[in-house]
């Protein structure tokens, strides 16, 4: 009894240690392991970085929509739509450069694709107040096109006519720009400066019969980005805002130079004209530049609840001479006014816009009332529904109305 | 056994999602730090001059820093209003 009493703390114990000891050396080894493995993935995911220093950064945004278009045209079938997706990509060295980089991808009506670069612009960060803007950049004249364009951005489905791509106010161009902010006083204010290819021109023919032209006239201003010069003459223009107090903001456009007519619209053959030669355009040195100014104004004011824009923009192209026949001096104006109204409380929003676009042709006048209604999902995420009115002025010319519905991401 | 290796794998698992992570947000030493309640005013009064307001959260730290640069270049900031911005915007993650 004493000895087996004796006995089993022993055994007891022997028992205890032949198991603990196998576990305690496995757990250690096992965590010594783990860490070893830890930290080569430590090492390892730091070298597949795409930068190996902190000095470069990239990031993307951009914006993408998609929507659905109702047209009281009846020879234009209602549709879905795809309207753009713009990437955009941002390189940055440090706090010394920018790469800014916008692509747009839209889809045509017949299915394909279609690829335009927005704006690609190397930005030199020169001092606080400073920034050379060197490349293809969204046109700095007013504030729709390089501020308000985006499909998250507008308040309403569709940009006002005449500040798309199809009138009055420049879109794009290529050169340099220097822009920047400054206080003055108590006030603050911004800049932007630039010279740059400036646009080309359209002319269109007039026939008297299939073999004789009856006149040409302007037809519209190319004012998108061109990648070279063909006429050589360079626009220099700019913006300058003031904001008197932090709500209120009113900006001043100019944009001067000469412009060349490039194109004859809808006219793919001049040589048929055979009782009226006329320049063929193939060498826009033999073609006399025409004088091209632009001038606009905008403003916009907002609080909690209300955002209140204005802009105006006029562009106009003096008369010049082609192969003996006058082109008239010809003018594109359009502004709009646009208030919206975030409902307290709420993720709805109202907006009501109103334009008045002119332009040298009757056909393309367009007086347009818009009303529309947001709900903004998130505030990068918005979902509209818009009404536009839209009426040409002009004695014989129709306007159709439409309903917009359109879902657009900022991202 | 079995309970310790799944705890292995868990742990195993947690530390590489905080290496990736760590690894990942570049704590980038530019631009000079700003004032972060003046970047918190800048903030507010630039960003609704021309869209809605975004979440101070919704962006990594080194991307607030090309997204305020590239705002600085469109809406006309001076570099001082920035560097307040990115810090009010950082020290807010």
């Amino acid at each position: 009894m004493s000895i087996t009493i004796k006995l089993f703390p022993k055994r007891l114990l022997a028992v205890a240690i032949s198991v603990i000891l196998p576990v305690t050396g496995f757990a250690a080894n096992d965590l010594e392991l783990l860490k070893q493995e830890v930290e080569q993935l430590k090492i390892d995911v730091k070298d597949a970085k795409e930068w190996r220093n902190q000095n470069s950064l990239m990031h993307m945004a951009g914006y993408a929509d998609v929507g659905y278009v109702s047209n009281d045209n009846p020879a234009i079938e209602d549709s879905y739509t795809v309207g753009t997706f713009a990437p955009i990509f941002h390189y940055q060295y440090r706090d010394q450069v920018m790469l800014e980089a916008e692509m747009e991808f839209s889809v045509a009506e017949d299915g394909s694709t279609e690829v335009a670069m927005e704006y690609l612009t190397i930005d030199w960060i020169m001092n606080d107040n400073m920034i050379l803007v060197a490349g293809q950049f969204l046109s700095p004249i007013g504030n729709f096109r390089q501020n308000l364009h985006p499909s998250w951005i507008n308040k309403l489905p569709s940009a006002a006519p005449g500040f798309g791509h199809d009138g009055a106010a420049p879109v794009s161009d290529l050169g340099f720009q220097l822009r920047g902010g400054f206080n003055l006083g108590s006030m603050k204010a911004n800049y932007a400066v630039y010279m740059g290819n400036g646009p080309e021109l359209k002319a269109e023919i007039a026939e008297l019969n299939a073999s004789t032209i009856d006149e040409i006239e302007y037809d519209g201003i190319e004012a998108e980005a061109f990648g070279a010069d063909r006429d050589g003459e360079k626009v220099v223009g700019g913006r300058f805002g003031l904001l008197p107090i932090p709500s209120l903001e009113i900006g001043v456009s100019f944009l001067s130079g000469k412009a060349t007519v490039s194109e004859y619209e809808g006219t793919d053959d001049v040589s048929v004209y055979t009782a009226s030669p006329v320049n063929d355009l193939s060498d826009l040195s033999t073609i006399t530049s025409s004088d091209y100014d632009v001038t606009g104004v905008d403003v916009s004011w907002r609080n909690k609840s209300f955002d209140v824009r204005y802009e105006y923009i006029k562009s106009e192209v003096g008369e010049t001479t082609i192969s003996g026949f006058d082109l008239e001096a010809a003018k594109w104006s359009t502004w709009y006014g646009q208030v919206a109204y975030k409902i307290p409380s709420t993720k709805f929003e109202a907006v009501m816009r109103y334009t008045d676009f002119d332009s040298p042709h009757g056909s393309k006048d367009q007086q347009q009332t818009a009303v529309g209604v947001n709900y903004l999902i998130a505030s990068n995420f918005i979902a509209k529904l818009g009404f536009e009115i839209n009426d040409n002025p002009n004695a014989g010319q129709t306007a159709y109305d439409r309903t917009l519905v359109q879902l657009a991401y900022g991202f | 056994m079995k309970f310790n290796n799944k705890n292995l794998i868990l742990i195993s698992f947690a530390l590489l999602g905080l290496a990736l992570s760590a690894s990942v947000a570049i704590a980038a030493d530019y631009p000079e730090k700003g004032n972060f309640v003046k970047g918190a005013k800048a903030w507010a009064d630039n960003c609704v001059r021309c869209h809605n307001m975004r979440d101070a959260k919704e962006l990594r730290d080194d991307q607030w820093i090309t997204t305020s640069f590239h705002m600085r270049v469109r809406g006309g900031l001076t570099g001082q209003e920035t560097r307040d911005i990115i810090t009010f915007l950082q020290q807010s993650n």
